[in-house]
């Protein structure tokens, strides 16, 4: 069996499909919400890695650099919101995010 | 070796990056609290820039290795995007005083937002885009959350982020299948290959799928809206205002010159998922709005409607429709600056309200901005003699021109449905009984209260200016 | 079996050899190892005093903020490397523009000096 293309492809859609799924199934915490955003945006750099070595074409490769820098500035954005909400409500739980409704 | 990028064109980008860095040490570095002095520097940076492309207009052309295109529609769409931001941060600082929360990072964060959405509008290659949106995204989310000792607005600030980052997540994963199915990230190369034989590939389609959700989310039209109305809500007033305009100019020209650019020879496949989520937003915008307490979250969902008419210009997707767009933008930054400054203004001794039953026979306390206020109502139900009825007209008529009447038709029942709360709120300052008068709002609210219910007058009697540069805009945009 | 995957095969001798002798190593100090617990034995040990609190507590804010400064500052590094490599063809213009790049990280770095965000206390 040789490693194709196609499942590199499918391997990125499941992971990109845990994250969503991370995002709104999750009851929880706040953090695994920051993790499934990271759980996206790494399984579109298998992605672009996959399709850039297929297509022989470095964009690619460049494009997911750019990702990976982006994902930290995101997180870090992330987190430094998480904390500064937990200083208010003493709680970074999923189901206490609720002072607006409608 | 390359040469030197051609520094002209990008020659706004260049003064707010320089510029912003620069305010960042000047921020630093002072003993004291420099907000309103950085924030006065801020405004002149975008005042700068927009200036840069008013009195020299940059040839079109493209830089950076095809990566960043300069052309009349980019131009119309920045200098846009520079006048929201412009006065919102007038707003902002302003207020940020009455609220003891001033700190210098607050304009230089605005200024960096607006950096992205111009680098979004110029954006000419998925990387760009991809660059560009998130550098506009993470500065959103920090504003929304800048009240850091607010519950609210920090609450404002997770949900942003959270539902944020998942639209960007959904548009990175739509632009790694066109990039893979369509072989490039370059907007023009992809082009140049849809226009080819082998277009109409799935794996490209159903990239586009995910790009145009990703868009939805940053432009808030249904199905993606769910964040909007607590977002609105939650995040300070003048900040509020700025997301209303600024971001939403910059991601609906993201949609036209990605849409009909490099997805042109692919109407046939993008267009019914446009002419959906116009639909429903206009739909839910009028809908969802009716029973709203809270005139921020009634501002948000009849943002979502706003949405919804551009989109129904996007839709007509010809030269017409772009100019509906572009129309429709200019007049829909004005009335909404304009409305949010009546909500700025909407303070009873010294403490800001927000609940709708507040503006109580509000024109017996504070006539001239009931005036305002009803005004800009008139425009956003679009109803003539003001400016908001023409920008739905033009986008109605591309629709109707494109073949979409049934599109048309139902966003003129929409708008009446819709018509009903604007016309609900003049009733309520009219006719309603007087509560506690509003303080007097400071002079820049007033100022911007009075310019834009004038503009909405002004640019219904003369029109034909504004529309010749949303005329030559769209031909920049799509060549014809 | 196919050529890709035998490239593979060593990883695998590896990862069972690995497991196996940890699970030899533990099994075998199980078997042999005297074992008298008494309390004294069982309790936390923390530097000859008893333990202060539970050591799974929760720890300090401030880590946080320090690892959220490092994620960014260390990414610098991944466009480093692919411009350090490539740099003979990107002749004086590639190496400005990481000049630039780097001048912007430094701008940032200023900042957060003069914040105080690298202080501890």
């Amino acid at each position: 069996m040789t490693i194709g293309l196609g499942h590199y492809l499918t391997v990125s859609a499941i992971l990109f499909t845990l994250g969503i799924f991370g995002i709104f199934l999750n009851r929880k915490n706040l953090i695994v919400i920051l993790m499934s955003v990271e759980l996206m945006l790494l399984s579109v750099n298998i992605n672009l890695v996959a399709f850039s070595s297929f297509l022989n074409d470095l964009a690619g490769q460049v494009f997911t650099m750019l990702v990976l820098t982006v994902a930290a500035a995101e997180a870090a954005i992330g987190l430094a919101i998480v904390v500064v909400f937990y200083r208010n409500r003493r709680s970074i739980e999923v189901e206490d995010i609720n002072q607006m409704r409608g | 070796m390359t040469a030197l990028p051609a520094l002209s064109l990008v020659l706004p980008e260049v003064l707010l990056t320089v510029g912003a860095m620069a305010l960042l040490m000047i921020g630093v570095f002072k003993k004291k609290d420099s907000t309103s002095l950085l924030t006065g520097l801020a405004v002149l940076l975008m005042v700068a820039a927009g200036a840069s492309l008013v009195l020299d207009p940059p040839a079109a052309g493209t830089a950076f290795g095809g990566l960043f295109v300069v052309n009349e529609f980019t131009s119309f769409a920045k200098l846009m995007t520079l006048l929201g931001a412009g006065i919102a941060l007038v707003m902002i600082n302003s207020w940020a005083h009455t609220e003891g929360i001033a700190r210098f990072e607050l304009p230089i964060v605005v200024v960096f937002a607006t950096l992205g959405m111009l680098m979004m509008i110029s954006a000419n290659d998925f990387i760009a885009l991809y660059v560009g949106l998130e550098l506009q995204s993470l500065s959103l989310y920090v504003l929304a959350a800048f009240h850091r000792n607010n519950l609210r607005a920090t609450e404002a600030g997770v949900k942003y982020f959270v539902l944020g980052a998942l639209a960007s997540g959904l548009l990175l994963y739509g632009s790694s299948l066109v990039y893979g199915f369509g072989g490039t990230t370059s907007f023009a190369g992809l082009a140049t290959a849809m226009a080819s034989a082998e277009a109409g590939n799935v794996g490209v389609i159903i990239g586009i799928v995910f790009v145009i959700a990703g868009l939805a989310f940053k432009v808030s039209a249904v199905p993606f809206h769910m964040w909007t109305p607590d977002v609105y809500e939650g995040a300070p007033t003048p900040i509020t205002a700025f997301f209303s305009v600024a971001p939403k100019i910059a991601a609906l020209s993201l949609f036209l010159s990605v849409l009909m650019g490099p997805f042109a020879p692919m109407v046939a496949e993008w267009r019914q998922v446009i002419v959906l989520i116009a639909a429903l937003s206009m739909a839910w915008g009028a809908i969802a709005a009716i029973n709203q307490r809270n005139i921020k979250r009634l501002m948000a969902y009849s943002s979502i409607g706003h949405v919804g008419y551009a989109l129904v210009g996007l839709a007509a997707a010809s030269t017409e429709g772009a100019r509906g767009v572009m129309f429709y933008l200019f007049i829909y930054l004005f009335m909404n600056l304009g409305t949010f400054a009546c909500i700025l203004a909407m303070r009873v001794k010294g403490r800001a309200v927000e609940a709708i039953d507040d503006l109580s026979g509000m024109s017996k306390s504070n006539p001239g901005i009931a005036m305002a206020l009803a005004i800009l109502m008139f425009s956003m139900a679009g109803i003539p003699p003001m400016a908001g009825f023409l920008a739905k007209f033009y986008v109605f008529m591309a629709a109707v021109n494109a073949n979409l009447v049934p599109l048309a038709v139902f966003g003129l029942l929409a708008s009446a449905v819709g018509a009903f709360y604007y016309l609900r709120l003049i009733k309520i300052m009219y006719f309603d009984a007087p509560r506690d008068a509003f303080d007097k709002p400071d002079f820049s609210t007033r100022m911007v209260m009075a310019a834009s219910a004038s503009l909405m007058i002004v640019y219904f009697i003369v029109p034909a200016d504004l529309v010749s540069e949303a005329a030559s805009a769209a031909q920049a945009l799509t060549g014809r | 079996m196919d050529g890709l995957l035998k490239e593979y095969l060593p990883i695998l001798i590896f990862i069972g050899i690995a497991f196996g002798l940890a699970l030899v190593i533990v099994v075998a100090s199980l078997i042999a190892g005297p074992s008298r617990p008494d309390p004294e034995k069982t309790s936390v040990y923390e530097c000859g005093f008893e333990a202060f609190d539970d050591s799974r507590g929760k720890f300090d804010v401030r880590f946080y903020l320090v690892s959220i400064l490092f994620i960014i500052f260390d990414l610098e590094v991944a466009f480093l490397f692919p411009w350090a490599v490539s740099l003979g063809n990107i002749g004086l213009f590639g190496f400005w523009s990481m000049m630039l790049f780097l001048g912007v990280l430094t701008i940032g770095f200023i900042y957060e000096w003069k914040k105080g965000a690298l202080e501890w206390e």
